[in-house]
């Protein structure tokens, strides 16, 4: 699979606050969405013949590919890597299916307006017993209050911190930086908004120890990335970004939320994501100049760099308190603003931001970068992607 | 323990995990902690399941496990909580391993969140959740535990 498919084609809608896409639906935010990564491409809609979503995206695909005009479908795909951990596996499966041939140009796409249906963190209200093995993941901890993510995360964040030392206010730099890259991409939901350590430190608890500015945003948006077999790309409109490796999966006894039963407890799926990825990719994390590391809260992005081998178990919280997710710092990340501060669209925004700075298009643009790395939510099964110029 | 599962009336904490999960919140209501154990292997097990992940036996039973654990880790909830947690904000849920080498959650009772060390021991508490029903819970160990 390695090089095989490369991300030729990339679009965003317009990113708000939840609840403010107003103007279209939900549906068609996907489908305009779609085009505009097509035509990014230099492709037409006929040129399309797979679909690849994820965190079981209601805009299915067989309405989408009917509503473009699209001729044959030959590749359908949803991921089972869960939520925020699925993107990066989504773009792999769509690799997958290319380097196979079983398709030969795969749309990935997540369209989310949470103000037309259900905001996340009220998922539960309403809903009846269930007995699906995700509604035990869920339903244990309900009568203890714990029914949403963050709860659910802190739990591990404020262990790890233990173990390691890690400071409230290291997780403030991840937040204060991300913020940086976001005011200079006035995409970003947060653009215009600047933040500073005490800002971050004074932020209203959510549930310690995470305050309000260590959580990501809640948005309301779509993006699209089209993945094209090598042999195609090479005569495309855009530089492509070679597929060098795709990684997805989990160690033992992991849960979706509420993931407290793995071994080691401290472990995330991400280290066995990672170790797949610079296996296939015959490459390290020295050799990478960018990475997009998936950011629904701060704490993840420490894990990340940990877990990718940017630095040792516990040395994360220094990496980043000596400004080494900047531009110029170690590894330089989020370089758009991140689910932090740009949007949070269960971290297909990552992906296309890696495709920017293989591109040399980024508005926060690390100069010469030829790998560039992506990670999705190692909170939960998860997924990577490793990216390469020419 | 195949008794049915009870009425919840408060709708967030109306699901308490399904079929696999009646036993633990059966015994709760009985003031006991009991545990998954494969009657093959005789591994404990926690979350429960249908089947033990060790052997793939099929057959167990529900082991009343002796209530004493140690503190992984707690978190303190402020708001916004969903309606039914309003009223009892800041509260703190704690991450346990029992003796018997599993892990499960519950709710903080007769102690403060200040009172709470890394590694601590603790002990089953049986206290209601707020739909009134006795769930497992845990208090520092006292002093003869």
């Amino acid at each position: 699979m390695k090089d095989a498919a490369a991300i030729v084609g990339i679009a965003e809608s317009e990113y708000t606050k939840w609840g403010k896409l107003t103007r279209c639906t939900e549906y068609q935010l996907a489908l305009e969405t779609i085009l505009r990564a097509v035509n990014d491409a230099g492709l037409t809609i006929a040129d399309v013949d797979g679909f690849a979503s994820f965190s079981n995206d209601r805009n299915e695909f067989c309405f989408v590919a009917t509503d473009l005009g699209v001729p044959v479908v030959r590749y359908a795909g949803m991921t089972w890597i869960v939520g925020g951990g699925g993107a990066c596996a989504a773009v792999g499966d769509a690799a997958m299916a290319i380097a196979t041939r079983t398709a030969h140009c795969v749309v990935v796409y997540r369209s989310i307006a949470m103000g037309q249906f259900r905001r996340f963190g009220r998922a539960l209200a309403g809903d009846v017993v269930g007995v699906r093995p995700q509604d035990a993941a869920l339903g244990f901890a309900l009568p203890f209050g714990l029914f949403n993510a963050t709860i659910g995360m802190a739990l591990l964040v404020r262990r790890h911190m233990y173990r390691y030392g890690t400071t409230t206010e290291q997780l403030g730099h991840v937040a204060v930086t991300f913020r940086r890259h976001a005011n200079l991409n006035p995409a970003a939901v947060m653009h215009g908004r600047p933040m500073t350590l005490a800002d971050h430190a004074a932020a209203p608890r959510i549930v310690e120890p995470f305050g309000l500015l260590d959580c990501c945003l809640e948005t309301d948006g779509a993006a699209a990335v089209i993945v094209a077999a090598a042999d195609m790309a090479r005569d495309l409109r855009q530089k492509p970004a070679y597929i060098m490796a795709a990684a997805q999966g989990m160690g033992p006894r992991n849960w979706t939320m509420n993931n407290y039963f793995k071994e080691p407890l401290l472990e995330s799926p991400g280290a066995y994501a990672a170790r797949d990825l610079w296996r296939m990719a015959g490459v390290g994390p020295r050799d990478v100049q960018v990475a997009q590391l998936y950011d629904a809260f701060t704490p993840l992005v420490l894990a990340s760099l940990e877990e990718y081998g940017f630095c040792k178990p516990g040395e994360a919280g220094a990496f980043v308190e000596d400004h080494g997710l900047e531009v110029g710092g170690r590894l330089p990340c989020n370089t758009s603003g991140g689910s932090l501060s740009e949007a949070y669209v269960h971290g297909i925004n990552l992906i296309i931001e890696a495709a920017r700075q293989i591109r040399g298009t980024s508005l926060n643009q690390v100069p010469g970068a030829q790998l560039s790395l992506v990670t999705s939510g190692n909170m939960v099964p998860t997924g990577a992607l490793l990216l390469r110029g020419a | 323990m195949s008794e049915a599962p009870p009425q919840y009336t408060t709708e967030y904490t109306r699901r308490t995990g399904g079929a696999d999960w009646i036993p633990y919140w059966a015994a709760a209501r009985q003031r006991e902690l009991r545990f998954q154990r494969c009657a093959d292997c005789r591994r404990w097990r926690h979350p429960p399941g249908p089947l033990c992940p060790a052997c793939g036996s099929a057959r167990s039973a529900w082991e009343r496990a002796s209530g004493r654990a140690r503190l992984i880790s707690w978190v303190i909830a402020h708001p916004p909580v969903l309606p039914v947690w309003k009223d009892r904000v800041p509260y703190a849920v704690v991450l346990v391993e029992c003796e018997e080498g599993v892990r499960t959650i519950g709710g903080l009772v007769h102690a403060s969140p200040d009172a709470l060390r890394m590694d601590m021991p603790l002990e089953v508490a049986f206290a209601p959740s707020p739909d009134g029903d006795l769930v497992p819970q845990w208090r520092p160990a006292q002093a003869s535990a």
